[in-house]
């Protein structure tokens, strides 16, 4: 063995493959929020159906906990016996989150982690069935009186985007709902940025680098050669962007 | 040469000549620009603010004459007045060179304030030599300024570059972050233009710059061989002998000033009945 290797800490192996490596890891887990106060027939029956309903969904999938800080520090029990009902259905629960009344060593006497959230409020709880849930945002319309530079990103994000002006190349226009030009769209324009399928693209003349609509794009190669420098309304029909000239 | 003085208090005006893109003229605009200015007889100083790659004093022919630096003014090694340097053509003329040993990081905001402000008090015109790019030594240079000259040659990635640049300058400017201030007066200055090459097809026109860019024309400067010599000389082209290139500085210097001068494209021949016709076909 020559003098070069004798820093080498293993002196009989001459090269050396490392037993470990370590890795960052991003793990998606199911969060299921219950409520500790009823821990009763109910919860099983509810969770039950809902197994039923979607038997893939939660087969071996890991689970986390969300415990809404209601425990106290002597319910250890109640957590145990939620445990070991949820691994008999075959949840694989390995963590708790908003788990703040609970001690270390009674988590881990049950081979559970504390996962921190990020922010230690209880997840917000869906309130009532179903839809009524879901409250309209408040709208929030944005206009732009001049022109739009290379660079520059403007974002409408609860609402409509107009722009008084052209919008440069290298320009970025981002809209929850439709987006307006009046002069030339050079740069990107992204309107229902959050999903919504029926929002439109307008503009005086379209030369985009990059138009979007719910995520759907086209790149200006495949910008129809009829819609270029023209007037244009762009929008989404059967899951195509449609480009159709106005003037 | 008649280079009478202004008696009045100075103006101090803060000029900055800005592109983002390298290589399109903007050292050879401000030595142009600056000399112009001090032609008419305005007190004019041009500063370097390309922190590490010095060129402004050779564009002037002062290279040889460079003891103190901005840089050194900004640490306070020395006194504004000794790093000044009279231009030996035009006394109403000066540079202020900037530094080849050290970097754009050795640039403060709050040290380019206070020079600025002593030159001010000084000068009627303070034309900023930016470097090319958006980092710090444009921002630097643009920071302060009163008003824009963005020099652009007719191509697209220059026009895009410049179209960042005024971006820059209506939001990221003393101007633009004070409440109520007038924003900067930008205007561009077309550089390296070429008839011929336009009329190719290989060129922009100048519609089409300033269609995208939206401001202003200061001056259409042609291509030309004179603002080359001009350069290797160490003479800002102004004061190198009549050519159509120091026309065009000169009428854009009386346009920056606010005369009202015609806008003519230096070089260009008159196109014949023919072109006039059929160039227009589009």
């Amino acid at each position: 063995m020559s003098d070069r290797y004798a820093r080498t800490p293993d002196e009989t192996m001459p090269a050396r493959v490392a037993a470990l490596q370590v890795r960052g890891r991003f793990l998606t887990v199911l969060a299921l929020r219950v409520d500790p106060q009823a821990l009763d027939g109910r919860l099983y029956a509810q969770l039950d159906d809902q197994l039923s309903k979607t038997p893939q969904f939660f087969s071996g999938a890991p689970v986390v906990l969300d415990l809404g800080n209601a425990l106290q520090p002597g319910d250890a029990d109640p957590l145990r016996e939620l445990v070991e009902n949820l691994r008999r259905r075959e949840l694989r629960v390995f963590g708790v989150q908003n788990a703040a009344g609970l001690d270390a060593d009674a988590l881990q006497s049950l081979g559970l982690i504390a996962v921190s959230t990020g922010r230690d409020a209880p997840m917000p709880r869906a309130a009532g069935p179903s839809r009524a849930a879901e409250k309209p945002r408040p709208v929030q319309n944005k206009v732009i009186r001049s022109t739009v530079r290379s660079g520059q990103m403007i974002v409408a994000e609860q609402g409509d985007l107009t722009v008084i002006g052209s919008v440069a190349s290298g320009a970025e226009l981002v809209a929850a709902g439709n987006i307006h030009v009046y002069g030339t769209l050079r740069g990107r324009a992204m309107a229902g940025a959050h999903g919504d399928e029926d929002a439109h693209i307008f503009c005086q003349s379209l030369n985009a680098e990059l138009v979007a609509i719910a995520g759907l794009y086209q790149t200006s190669e495949a910008i129809e050669d009829a819609a270029r420098n023209r007037c244009t309304h762009i929008y989404l029909e059967d899951e195509k962007l449609r480009m159709e000239v106005i003037a | 040469m008649t280079t009478e003085a202004k008696e009045n208090p100075p103006l101090g005006r803060v000029i900055v000549i800005t592109s983002g893109k390298g290589g399109v003229g903007k050292t050879t605009s401000a030595a142009a620009i600056s000399a112009g200015l001090a032609k008419q007889g305005f007190r004019t100083v041009v500063i370097d603010f390309d922190v590490g790659l010095r060129n402004l004093d050779m564009i002037m022919g002062c290279e040889r004459r460079v003891v103190f630096d901005f840089i050194n003014v900004i640490q306070g090694d020395a006194k504004l007045k000794q790093a000044l340097i009279k231009d030996k053509r035009l006394d109403t003329l000066s540079i202020l060179p900037t530094s080849q040993t050290r970097d754009k990081d050795a640039l403060t905001k709050e040290g380019v304030e206070k020079i600025l402000a002593e030159l001010k008090a000084e000068f009627d015109y303070i034309v900023c030599d930016s470097p090319a790019g958006i980092e710090r030594g444009a921002q630097m240079a643009m920071y302060f300024a009163d008003e824009a000259v963005v020099v652009t040659n007719p191509e697209v990635s220059s026009v895009r570059d410049s179209d960042r640049v005024l971006g820059l300058l209506s939001s990221q400017t003393k101007r633009a972050e004070t409440v109520g201030a007038e924003p900067i007066k930008a205007q561009v200055l077309l550089t390296r233009h070429d008839q011929a090459r336009i009329d190719s097809g290989e060129m922009m026109t100048v519609e089409d710059v300033l269609e995208i860019l939206a401001v202003p024309l200061l001056g259409i400067i042609p291509e030309s061989k004179a603002i080359l010599r001009a350069s290797n000389v160490g003479t800002p082209v102004v004061l190198d002998g009549p050519s159509a290139a120091a026309q065009a500085y000169e009428d854009a210097v009386a346009r920056l000033t606010g005369s009202e001068v015609e806008m003519r494209i230096a070089g260009e021949r008159r196109p014949g009945l023919f072109q006039r016709l059929f160039g227009r076909a589009s």
